[in-house]
């Protein structure tokens, strides 16, 4: 591989990702040589303006616009920010770097220095925590259609994947079943990865780290022709694209495996439908057909009827139930109640589950149910859950 | 100019001047030199005034024996002088000027003037010393003159005449007394500091016992108060002993005639009216009232409600120019206003109000009003809270309301003119809450006070355009250099080529836009960009 071809995706994307931001920018100055206040239109990215799709299943940014003008005092150091951030990205797709959100939050971090009107010296950052500067990338990749992987942005990822699905990355070829005991780190440029064969049936994400690896250990991925894949926590960009892709591309079906919370369910509508601050992703991030392998409120006490009569036994005993549960915090109830609100959680089964959470005010961990044993949660309770028992 | 004669009369009083000495103001070393000061700047500056001449006073205080804190204080003017005939009673005796027919001058035709000699002679034995030139004279008298207290009668030590080359005219009086400069100091600043608000039209020069820090104030208008005219007394502000002074000198055979010759606005009509409805028959000769018929008369003539109200001609308002440029050239404030309002009257005596205010520039903050009180032009520098006008300066002005937020550097003027000031007590320095004085003040600070408002609203205004201009300003670089990077397309900054806009050019557009914005909003400002020093570190 010559360097000329190991740079060559890459040089496509930063030439497109550079021409829409010039296009975008260069409008400012159409509207100063016209003698008008420098605006920049986008959709507001506001919990209000986050709308549910309920027929897409997804969670989209809504028709609600905002204006920043230069010319406006609340306004202007926003301006300000959202240009110079511009720059800043711009900058950096010429010059063939890769910076991260830090990198941009330093590079632009400036201090100006000025004369208030009493002639005093004072001074004002540009910015001066990274939140500041993280908002207005956010804000560039609404107003430019852009996302931050577009624009060569790297970001801490934590995504692993093993099973059996070759790649190509930076122009190496990758075999994510030969990854001996460690796994495949998914890049944080996702779209650049060459997805070369995939010989699996379906992909299962897992939301804990620890079990990825005792299921890797079990070589589950071999034995159930899967793509095991875990977030390690809450889902990156790149993880929730990467399973997107598989799933779009490949026509994979998508099981995700949390802990029994609403945190853990959170993370599931994450990956299915997007997140409410990135919501201008979900269009590309979000995996609407993802399903809920578990674990699930009736997995601990079982699933009855209307009329209170037992259709699925629980997979814990009354013993074992009484070892492994952990008494539910106030934070718990307090974001089960949150998603209680949410529309996409308003489901008979999903409303099932977060009253009986709401009830017994317990949770339990995957990790329980690996160590009753990984074959039970291997062979037994993952592969029945696949056959029947996830929730959508 | 009208040469106008001053009637003098005697009245033996000297020695009752003498004993009261306390309520003259001359009760301690440190205010007989303030008081002195201030009698012979009056003086002064009345004799100038009643001619429509442009004052120039220069006033000297000397130490003349540190030993014994003799101070030798001396006041010149450019008036009407004095004719010689006159000087050793007018500086000699006791007078009371021509009485009885009203107009507001500073001073008592001289008497305050007269306390400070009698004071200067007793504490120091020195005699007064005065220099005059007449209107139109050709010399200069010189005069030094002793009192005889018991007989009230003038002992002149000394006297010299000089011709002049030029004509010229004016007063110079000096007298030793015995003083407490350190004291006395800081009341005598500020009375010449509030003298020189109230006359700009005059040209003041202080010299100190220091003798470094000369004080000026100089003329900064060239029009003076209109002086006031002489009227006869209205029939309601009248008293016992002026009634008995005017039957005894006002030659009338009948009571209505005394009526019409003694009073303003009674005519033959109306005294009869009055006359015939009080009682009294209009025939009989006014010399033949008792006792007890003048006061009956004095008591049906202050009751009586047909007279005409009294005439304002004798009363002189220095006028809103006058104030406004008084203000401005002492206090040099960035805002200033005055209001002169309407005559009014209050128990037969006219009196006018009038208020000035001025705000901000070198005035200090304050946390409360800096209330400048006048009463016919004097300064009253005493007992301030005692004062009518600091009751509603203080407290019943809500000056919040006025966009005033204290601490503020706002300073109110307060002048009030009549023919006979109401003063609280003996010591003259406050005036009493007269309800007609009272309610005129609040409606003059009002009227000023919303000009204020209008000032300060505007300024408010123009400071959050010109903080919102600074806003802009001060992200325009960063801006600018954004777009001038961002604004050339991808493929030309790799190369190098292409003619684009730079970070200065759009700058420059940035710029005029917000100047273009402040137009709109109908602000102006003079400014560069590099007026503002932006610097981007």
């Amino acid at each position: 591989m010559t360097e000329a071809q190991f740079y060559s995706v890459d040089y496509k994307q930063r030439l497109m990702a550079a021409e829409k931001i010039h296009e975008i920018f260069s409008k400012l100055i159409e509207q100063i040589k016209e003698g008008k206040n420098p605006t920049l239109v986008f959709p507001k990215r506001t919990l209000s303006n986050t709308i549910y799709d309920a027929k897409r299943k997804l969670l989209l940014l809504g028709s609600e616009l905002q204006r920043r003008r230069f010319l406006d005092v609340n306004e202007a150091k926003k301006f300000m920010q959202t240009l110079l951030m511009a720059k800043i990205i711009y900058e950096s797709l010429i010059n063939n770097e890769y910076p991260t959100i830090r990198d941009l939050y330093y590079r632009g971090k400036h201090s100006i220095i000025y004369r208030d009107l009493s002639g005093r010296r004072r001074e004002e950052n540009t910015w001066d925590e990274q939140k500041e500067s993280d908002a207005v990338i956010r804000d560039i990749e609404v107003l430019t259609g852009l996302l931050r992987e577009d624009m060569l942005i790297l970001s801490k990822e934590k995504g692993k994947l093993v099973g059996k699905i070759r790649l190509r990355s930076g122009g190496d070829i990758i075999d994510a079943s030969k990854m001996g005991h460690g796994a495949y780190a998914l890049e944080p440029t996702p779209d650049l990865i060459e997805i070369l064969d995939v010989d699996a049936d379906f992909v299962l994400v897992v939301e804990k780290d620890a079990v990825f690896q005792q299921l890797h250990r079990y070589r589950f991925w071999e034995k159930y022709r899967a793509l095991l894949i875990t977030s390690a926590g809450q889902p990156d960009r790149a993880t929730r694209r990467f399973v997107r892709r598989l799933n779009e591309e490949f026509r994979l079906p998508v099981y995700i495996l949390t802990d029994a919370d609403p945190y853990g369910w959170y993370i599931y509508s994450v990956f299915k439908i997007g997140s409410i601050t990135l919501s201008y992703e979900s269009e590309k991030l979000a995996t609407p057909k993802a399903r809920f392998l578990g674990v699930s409120m009736s997995d601990i006490f079982g699933e009855y009827d209307d009329s209170g009569k037992l259709v699925r036994p629980p997979y814990l005993g009354v013993k074992e139930r009484k070892n492994y549960i952990i008494k539910a915090t106030p934070q718990d109830i307090k974001r089960a109640k949150e998603l209680l609100n949410y529309k996409w959680f308003q489901t008979k089964k999903w409303k099932k589950e977060i009253l009986t959470f709401l009830h017994k005010k317990v949770k339990l961990e995957i990790e329980a149910l690996a160590s009753k044993s990984i074959r039970f949660l291997a062979d037994k309770y993952i592969v029945e859950k696949i056959q029947s028992g996830w929730i959508d | 100019m009208p040469r106008r004669k001053e009637v003098f009369r005697s009245l033996s009083a000297a020695e009752f001047f003498y004993r009261n000495r306390e309520i003259a103001g001359f009760s301690n070393p440190s205010r007989a030199l303030y008081q002195t000061v201030r009698e012979l700047v009056e003086n002064a500056l009345d004799a100038c005034d009643s001619h429509e001449i442009l004052p120039s006073i220069y006033i000297r205080i000397k130490e003349e024996d540190p030993e014994k804190s003799h101070y030798r204080v001396t006041v010149s003017d450019n008036g009407i002088g004095i004719p010689p005939q006159y000087v050793p009673y007018a500086f000699g005796r006791v007078l009371f000027g021509s009485k009885y027919r009203l107009r507001q001058t500073r001073g008592m035709f001289g008497l305050g003037a007269k306390m400070a000699i009698l004071y200067g002679q007793l504490t120091t034995g020195k005699p007064v010393e005065i220099e005059t030139s007449p209107l139109g004279s050709r010399y200069k008298y010189y005069f030094k003159i002793l009192v005889d207290i018991k007989k009230n009668e003038p002992i002149i030590v000394d006297q010299r005449i000089r011709r002049l080359k030029r004509k010229s005219h004016g007063t110079t009086v000096s007298v030793v007394i015995e003083g407490d400069w350190a004291r006395a100091k800081n009341k005598v600043f500020e009375y010449i500091k509030r003298t020189a608000i109230a006359a700009p039209y005059a040209n003041i020069t202080f010299v100190p016992p220091e003798g470094d820090r000369v004080i000026t104030y100089t003329r900064t208008i060239t029009k003076m108060p209109i002086p006031p005219k002489e009227v006869k007394p209205h029939p309601h502000g009248v008293d016992m002993e002026m009634l008995k002074m005017l039957i005894a000198s006002i030659e009338a055979n009948t009571l209505k005639e005394f009526l019409v010759e003694a009073f303003q606005g009674v005519g033959e009509i109306s005294a009869e009216k009055f006359l015939r409805e009080a009682g009294f028959n209009p025939n009989m000769s006014p010399k033949l009232l008792t006792n007890e018929g003048i006061k009956t008369l004095m008591i049906k003539l202050k009751n009586y409600k047909g007279f005409k109200p009294p005439r304002a001609d004798a009363l002189s308002p220095l006028g809103e120019e006058i104030i406004e440029a008084g203000l401005r050239s002492v206090l040099e404030p960035e805002f200033v206003t005055a209001v002169t309002r309407k005559p009014s009257a209050y128990s037969g005596h006219p009196f006018i109000v009038e208020v000035g205010i001025a705000y901000g520039g070198k005035i200090k903050p304050k946390d409360e009003p800096q209330l400048y009180r006048f009463a016919n032009k004097i300064p009253l520098l005493y007992d301030e809270k005692a004062d009518v006008s600091w009751k509603i300066v203080s407290s019943e002005i809500d000056w919040k309301s006025y966009n005033v937020d204290f601490p503020a550097p706002l300073v109110v003027l307060v002048h009030i003119c009549s023919t006979k000031v109401p003063y609280k007590g003996v010591g003259k320095e406050s005036i009493a809450d007269v309800p007609e004085i009272e309610r005129e003040i609040k409606n003059a600070i009002r009227e000023a006070a919303r000009k204020l408002r209008l000032y300060l609203s505007r300024k408010k205004r123009e400071e959050e355009a010109k903080r919102k201009v600074l806003t802009f300003l001060k992200y325009i670089p960063e801006v600018a250099e954004s777009l001038a990077l961002l604004s050339k397309p991808p493929v030309s900054i790799a190369n190098g080529d292409g003619n684009y806009l730079s970070t200065d050019d759009i700058k420059k557009m940035l710029l005029n836009l917000v100047i273009a914005k402040l137009e709109r909003a109908d602000i102006k400002l003079d400014f560069n960009l590099e007026d503002f020093d932006i610097r981007i570190e």
